[in-house]
């Protein structure tokens, strides 16, 4: 439990307060400096968790109770931290379930003055701890902002009445209010930052019988805001979830320009598809760059493990060849032609939600997407049943996408206006399916992609080996690749049951 | 003989270096809840807590340790061997009272009453080792081996060297004598220490007021020989 004292109060008065309302003993003072970090999405801060660094210790706690669950020691992080460059250890282990590949930014730095004073019982025995503390937050200019004092009580087993009895007497003698932050909040908030982070999953609150084209602006708006969120993220390549959310919105903003392409005026789409379609394309690259790496001590494993160490001239190709595409790929968003796009993009909505759309804009929005949503799923219907052994790969792709379009479609519209019960089944057969449709495509253009990159490796240092070891790779991506292919009658008919297709067809409409 | 001292002590070394600790004070004298302050009073009494009418859980306090909680001694655990002796199989029943609370703490320490009763043969039947503080004097070494008679195949019985002067040449003398009849003697031996005997005022563990001191050092070395003979 967390308190403030009375506006104005300063620490020494709150403490002089304290020791004359309750039997204490004060510990002496003494100033501590923390770090609060969490991933730009707030993964921790979603799990109730804190990642603090202090005297050269980073300590995952409990954001509640503060108890510590995994410690390492370390220098000051310099940069922002990815878990994978950690010692292994329990720390590591902690946050990667939690963090996975996302980096640990510096969100706070806070200078704290702090006193422990034990409430004491007639024996002199601690019942209830408190932390009195004034804390200040170092903004990255240099100047500090001093945050209101603050009171942590701790309540200790088997003394359940004491906290009551504290509790009371800091409410109804003392006047201390409860704190609706937590210490870290309030200076992530100080430090110019979003408590809990920034989330790329914004799902807009949306209502069946609001116009299309309001209810699109708001759900592109919403994309729009996270693609400008991630932007600086994805240049700089803090870590590769920046470049990728980027990429999710641009490709939901595609999404709703395709899907309900007659609630906008139709020159100005036109333009506006062309741009988002060249601001993928030009993030493709760099983003296939950072799967490739993310995933290849994966692809490594599948190999014998004699021929492992062999593909390492294949690494440094591809690194050279990440290294290249992000550059080309910061050109491009730092143009004229990218940095301009958000804000005609923006001017575009406002004008679509001001009466300048095309013939569906008026339209109750469910009636639009519904009917979306029921034609996207009967084609996949169509076209999956079609699929076979002897398919092309390009058909299995074709499906795919499809497959995205209705994971969009129902992402950011399904979910708001329709029943839980038909969407969430339905997304969850559609996952599955992607998942295998997913593994297929990506075998697919691994390997394309070593072949490519074949004369590239073969010219580098032990690059003959190298060719050996990527023969045997491609060997074992086309077989992975046929496994997908025997898993798909699997993975489709769950989604394409009857059940679900009569539950679709009764509820998008 | 430094029971209740290395009870107090060696928990507190425990939940210092993180583990989550339970210290039972099973002894009606109540010394170890007089050294953490705690008022020696258990809802409903012995009784009630061996017939678990009173959850264990709900009679435990916090120590002003961070980590140790302690399961306080009333007087009427006077009487616990009588209220044992109720029970079909009495030397079971402290393990029962215990198992609710098992996956809270990684170490539970049971501070035994000073003679071999009821009581301390259901802690043989439910502990995993067994600290025996042993002073160097000539009835030492009857001390242990009625104990090995006791124990038979039940815990690992560690015994270590308590209240040592090491000017006095018969407790050097014992010490060697008893270290050439048993090799599991651990080499950790506590001194006779006046920060010992003021634990009673300070009300704390040495690792609390006197860290650094001899005493606080050879239990140090101690916690250290335990934990690596019981993981």
């Amino acid at each position: 439990m967390e308190f403030h004292p009375p506006v104005g109060m300063t620490m020494a008065e709150a403490a002089g307060f304290l020791s004359e309302a309750l039997t204490v003993r004060q510990r002496p003072e003494r100033g501590r400096e923390r770090s609060y970090y969490d991933t730009f999405d707030g993964l921790l801060h979603s799990e109730g968790l804190e990642l603090v660094f202090e005297a050269g210790d980073l300590v995952l706690a409990d954001h509640g109770s503060g108890s510590a669950r995994a410690r390492a020691s370390l220098p000051r992080p310099r940069r922002p931290l990815l878990v994978s460059s950690l010692t292994p250890g329990e720390l590591r282990g902690a946050l990667d379930e939690v963090v996975g590949v996302r980096a640990l930014l510096s969100l706070a730095r806070v200078h704290c003055r702090e006193r422990a004073i034990d409430v004491i019982d007639d024996e002199r025995k601690t019942v209830v701890r408190l932390t009195l503390s004034a804390p200040a937050v170092l903004v990255p200019d240099g100047s500090t902002e001093v945050l209101p004092p603050r009171l942590v009580v701790e309540g200790l087993r088997g003394y359940d009445d004491e906290l009551a009895h504290v509790c009371g007497v800091l409410r109804d003698r003392l006047f201390f209010t409860d704190a609706a932050q937590s210490l870290a909040d309030e200076a992530v908030l100080a430090s110019g930052g979003t408590p809990g982070g920034v989330s790329s999953k914004a799902v807009v609150a949306l209502d069946g019988e609001q116009s299309a084209a309001s209810a699109v602006t708001a759900v592109l708006r919403a994309q729009l805001e996270i693609i400008e969120a991630n932007l600086a993220g994805a240049l700089a390549d803090i870590d590769t979830e920046f470049l990728h959310d980027f990429r999710v919105a641009v490709r939901r903003t595609r999404a709703v320009q395709r899907e309900a392409k007659d609630v906008f005026a139709p020159e100005g789409l036109a333009r506006f598809r062309a741009e988002f379609r060249w601001l993928q394309q030009v993030t493709g690259a760099a983003r296939d760059m950072d799967v490739y790496l993310l995933g290849f001590e994966v692809l490594r494993a599948l190999i014998a493990a004699p021929l492992r160490v062999d593909l390492d001239p294949l690494l440094a190709v591809l690194h050279t060849r990440h290294r290249r595409a992000h550059t080309a790929m910061n050109r491009a968003l730092r143009s004229e032609r990218a940095t301009s796009l958000p804000d005609a993009w923006r001017a575009f909505l406002i004008a679509l939600e001001a009466g300048d759309g095309g013939p569906a804009a008026t339209l109750p929005i469910a009636e639009v997407v519904g009917r979306r949503i029921r034609t996207v799923y009967r084609q996949m219907v169509r076209m999956g049943s079609a699929i076979d052994a002897d398919t092309a790969p390009e058909d299995y792709h074709e499906l795919r996408k499809k497959g995205k379009e209705l994971r969009y479609l129902l992402e950011l519209f399904g979910t708001p206006l329709y029943p839980a019960e038909v969407v969430k089944p339905l997304v969850k057969t559609l996952k599955a399916l992607q998942d295998v449709l997913g593994r297929h495509q990506d075998r697919e253009v691994q390997a394309a992609t070593l072949r490519s990159l074949q004369d590239e490796v073969a010219r580098a240092p032990g690059g003959v080996a190298a060719l050996v070891a990527i023969g045997a790779l491609i060997q074992r991506l086309a077989e992975d690749e046929q496994a997908a292919r025997a898993q798909f009658k699997g993975h489709f008919a769950p989604f394409a049951a009857g059940d679900q297709r009569r539950l679709v067809k009764e509820t998008f409409r | 003989m430094g029971k209740t001292s290395a009870a107090v002590n060696l928990a507190a070394l425990a939940a210092r270096a993180g583990a989550r600790t339970l210290l039972w004070d099973l002894d009606p004298q109540g010394g170890a809840t007089y050294l953490f302050r705690v008022k020696p009073k258990v809802r409903g009494g012995a009784g009630k807590l061996l017939t678990r009418a009173t959850a264990a859980a709900s009679v435990i306090k916090a120590t002003d340790e961070p980590g140790l909680d302690l399961l306080p001694a009333d007087f009427s655990y006077r009487h616990m061997d009588l209220a044992l002796d109720e029970f079909k199989r009495p030397t079971r029943r402290l393990a029962r009272v215990l198992a609710p609370l098992l996956h809270d703490y990684e170490y539970v320490f049971l501070d035994c009453p000073p003679s071999i009763s009821l009581v301390s043969e259901s802690v043989f039947e439910t502990a995993h080792a067994l600290l025996v503080p042993v002073v160097p004097a000539t009835l030492s070494s009857r001390t242990l081996a009625q104990l090995d008679g006791v124990l038979d195949d039940g815990p690992t019985l560690l015994p270590f060297f308590s209240m040592v002067d090491r000017r006095r040449r018969l407790h050097r003398q014992v010490m060697d004598e008893l270290r050439a009849q048993r090799t599991d003697l651990l080499e950790a031996a506590i001194p006779q220490s006046a920060e010992v005997e003021r634990m009673g005022l300070e009300r704390e563990s040495l690792s609390a007021f006197a860290p650094r001191g001899r005493a606080a050092l050879a239990y140090a070395a101690l916690w250290d020989e335990v934990r690596a003979r019981v993981g």
